[in-house]
């Protein structure tokens, strides 16, 4: 920071909302492809195991393994082959959404009351309509509190792509080369900026979860009932 | 109405030696069944007692093919269920659980809508239908319909499963345990209710539990099971009672079985002893002279409507004069054709008499029962009724 500039530079700001409104727009789209591609296939993985269960151990050891892998490590072993495009960006931030999503998702099945499962087998459902009216709706609040922790997760390492190059960093860019300026108004903007789409991500979960879960809400305020 | 109380919707089911091993175990291994032949008439309850692990579950499941036979065959209607499709045949079967399995995300009115909705109903059918059904086991659809699972007691919760069950009309209704996580209060009401809806649906049902007092309340006909998934003997609750095939039958249906079978039949299946009676206002001498030639040391005195008044000792019956209503006392308790002979034993105890006066509805005397006839009916029938075993 040079001495006796202000903090935040407001002049700046206003001349660059453009370029801001752009990294914000771009942070989202790279955050949102990863955890989207991530829980795809986090429930392909979850629905394999659910008819394989010896699978569970290795998905969760290989998911585990790969969560360990330094970022930017992984980003920079992947230059070599996929060079600077939104892939090299993508491919590691998938990897790392699968060990959480993986997880939740098995444990919202795991979750479904052995005597709800009966029933709906001895009422003649079938295996499909069983997973997509009984299973799948029982485990939301798991999946989506998997996809939470994802998205926290996964905009922070957004920050990190930049460092590999000024296209595809997001907020990070700003961070990066606010750093390298000396300019603080372009670190303050980028890293206020990541915090509360962070923050606006999860409370828009939040509220999807409670949309889509009315039910678990009856559960709180269950009635003392008598017969 | 649309299908609620149409009766005569019912099929029998029958087992034709149907056996389940499993593998590499001991015969004996618990939920393994044996040989199991026994056929249910359509439109009653049989159900399947005995201890934990004699297969009366496994049985059932086998019904709706959630478990598959080893071998032997299970005839709906008399066709083999193994030959048809599992999951029209699971739709077209009613199933209740002990934990009830009411689908948490639902409503109690979609949950009660399931069947019908994996049918293909329309909306509007299933919506009146599953209103019919809550107003049937006694919940107020509009109470009830939106609310959640969560928000509802166990016995409410119980109801519901069983309307669920009901709710596409099955012929054949599976019931396990459907009372047993009840408390006792709510499961008499539970079961005095189902009883009630079966008197007006006639649905066949197969019913397990390890309750013997409640196989015997319930039952049209029992099937005692035991360990290794043998048939310990299959016929009327009565049957079972009077004459146990075996001495695992009568341990596990208790030394009170006596008393129990009293509860199972009503002072009309009595032959009434005649009592000596005399009405207000006849001539005492000849009220006298009857009762003392008669064994029997009491004159019943009755009202002009034959109602009893009470009893008057031969030796307090005037000599002469009329006989009056401040004479009798009235110490028997009064009983009417349709009590049990166990409530009719408990109230002859209870007022430490050895008589009792049964009456009809209107209150005018039927005739007497005594201590010993009942004592002597549950000795001489318990010779008469063989054990049934259908094959």
């Amino acid at each position: 920071m040079r001495p006796g500039e202000p903090l935040l530079d407001v002049a700046w700001i206003a001349d660059h909302l453009d370029d801001i409104a752009f990294r914000l727009g771009q942070h989202v789209l790279i955050a949102v492809i990863a955890v989207a591609v991530g829980l795809a296939i986090s429930m392909a993985l979850a629905l394999w195991a659910r008819r394989a269960p010896w699978l569970r151990g290795p998905v969760t050891g290989i998911a585990g393994v790969l969560y360990t892998i330094p970022s930017l490590a992984l980003f920079a072993a992947l230059l070599p082959f996929t060079g600077l495009t939104l892939l090299t960006a993508e491919i590691p931030l998938v990897l790392y959404t699968l060990l959480i999503l993986f997880r939740n998702i098995m444990a919202g099945f795991d979750g479904v009351p052995a005597d709800v499962a009966e029933a709906a087998d001895g009422m003649g459902y079938r295996s499909a309509e069983r997973l997509l009216q009984i299973e799948l709706p029982l485990a939301v609040p798991l999946i989506i509190a998997g996809v939470r922790l994802a998205s926290v997760s996964t905009i922070g390492l957004v920050m990190i792509v930049s460092l590999l190059g000024k296209n595809l960093g997001g907020l990070g860019v700003f961070i990066t080369e606010g750093i390298q300026t000396f300019f603080a108004t372009k670190v303050y903007v980028g890293a206020a900026l990541s915090v509360a789409l962070a923050i606006a991500i999860d409370l828009l979960l939040v509220w999807l979860e409670r949309r889509a879960t009315p039910w678990s809400r009856a559960r709180a305020a269950r009635a003392v009932a008598a017969d | 109405m649309t299908l609620v109380g149409r009766p005569g919707i019912a099929a029998t089911v029958a087992f034709d030696r149907v056996t389940k091993r499993y593998p590499g175990t001991a015969r004996d291994h618990p939920g393994a069944v044996e040989d199991l032949s026994l056929e249910v008439p359509a439109g009653r309850i049989c159900v399947l007692v005995g201890p934990s692990g004699c297969g009366k579950t496994t049985s059932l499941k086998m019904v709706n093919r959630l478990i598959e036979p080893t071998s032997g065959r299970i005839l709906i209607d008399g066709a083999d269920a193994a030959a048809r499709d599992v999951t029209e045949l699971r739709r077209s079967i009613g199933y209740v659980i002990q934990q009830v399995g009411l689908f948490p995300h639902q409503t109690i009115g979609e949950n009660v809508a399931t069947v019908p909705r994996l049918l293909g109903w329309a909306v509007a059918r299933r919506r009146e239908r599953s209103e019919e059904l809550l107003a049937l086991v006694g919940l107020d659809p509009a109470t009830y319909r939106d609310r959640y699972p969560a928000q509802l007691s166990g016995g409410e919760r119980q109801r519901v499963g069983v309307a669920r069950a009901l709710a596409a009309d099955p012929p054949v209704m599976l019931m396990d345990e459907p009372f047993g996580a009840v408390d006792p209060i709510v499961r008499e009401r539970l079961q005095n209710e189902f009883l009630r809806l079966q008197a007006d649906l006639a649905k066949t049902i197969l019913f397990v539990t390890h309750d013997i007092d409640e196989a015997i309340k319930i039952g049209d006909l029992v099937a005692v099971m035991q360990v290794g998934g043998h048939l310990a003997q299959f016929g009327t609750p009565d049957e079972i009672l009077a004459n146990p095939a075996s001495d695992f039958v009568a341990r596990f249906v208790g030394a009170d079985r006596g008393l129990k079978r009293l509860a199972l039949s009503r002072i009309e299946s009595l032959e009434l002893r005649p009592a000596v009676t005399a009405m207000v206002g006849d001539d005492a001498a000849a009220a006298r002279a009857r009762i003392l030639a008669d064994p029997f040391e009491f004159l019943l005195l009755l009202d002009a409507d034959n109602r009893p008044l009470g009893w008057i000792g031969e030796r307090d019956v005037p000599e002469d004069g009329l006989l009056e209503p401040a004479m009798a006392s009235p110490t028997s308790p009064q009983l009417d054709r349709r009590t049990t002979l166990k409530d009719a034993l408990a109230m002859l105890i209870d007022a430490e008499v050895q008589v009792g006066i049964v009456v009809d509805r209107k209150g005018a005397l039927r005739g007497l029962v005594t201590v010993d006839m009942i004592t002597a009916w549950a000795h001489a029938s318990t010779d008469r009724a063989g054990p049934v075993v259908i094959s």
